[in-house]
């Protein structure tokens, strides 16, 4: 998932062990979520989301993948 | 230090203990069996290392516990791939000793299925990194 993590960081002048620090995370996460290995879970979206002061789909943006949903035409009929 | 360095670091003291522990309680239960072969001790002394594990086990569920979800993702997903892949080595063994290969004892199962827990997770790990 495409995300504003590291321009969010970069803003606040802080470093990936910062960040994590606040979050309470390690630095491996924060690289994964900021490369976009690794999607946040929902409390952790929200711990980012109040961090930056910032809406979770705001920092967070699902791609064509993320959204797709089970087309009805696929279900019996 | 911060959350995640007090969780290594615990993890670390209480498995060091464990592990220092085993090996006490190992070498004196060995020692004693083989002064007193006849013990009517000697089945729990001979399974008295097995409680060092035990503290070891418990550590690694409390680092499990207080890590962060990126940590237990690569962990699971390595321990499920430790147990599938020991599953399989050990059975596929069993038909070898079959056809002549040598008796292992099960002993050695546990540090197998320790080292491809360890494989797997440099493996998981670098697919976040």
């Amino acid at each position: 998932m495409n995300n504003r993590l590291r321009v969010l960081r970069a803003e606040q002048g802080w470093s990936q062990a910062d960040l994590a620090a606040h979050l309470g995370v390690s630095r491996q996460t924060i690289n994964a979520l900021e490369t976009g290995k690794y999607d946040p879970s929902l409390p952790l979206a929200f711990k980012i989301s109040r961090l930056f002061g910032s809406p979770i789909e705001v920092i967070f943006q699902p791609d064509a993948d993320d959204l797709m949903l089970e087309s009805a035409a696929g279900r019996d009929s | 230090m911060n959350k995640m360095e007090k969780v290594v670091r615990q993890y670390l003291v209480q498995f060091s203990l464990a592990m220092a522990a085993y090996m006490v309680v190992l070498f004196g239960s060995i020692f004693i069996i083989q002064a007193n072969p006849e013990s009517p001790w000697r089945v729990p002394l001979a399974v008295a290392p097995v409680i060092p594990v035990l503290f070891a086990l418990f550590a690694f569920i409390q680092f499990l516990r207080g890590t962060d979800e990126l940590q237990r993702q690569i962990h699971f997903e390595a321990i499920a791939f430790a147990a599938g892949a020991t599953g399989i080595l050990t059975f596929t063994y069993g038909f070898l000793e079959n056809v002549g290969f040598p008796h292992l004892s099960p002993i050695f199962v546990m540090p197998l299925m320790i080292a491809l827990w360890g494989i797997g997770a440099a493996f998981t790990s670098r697919r976040y990194a």
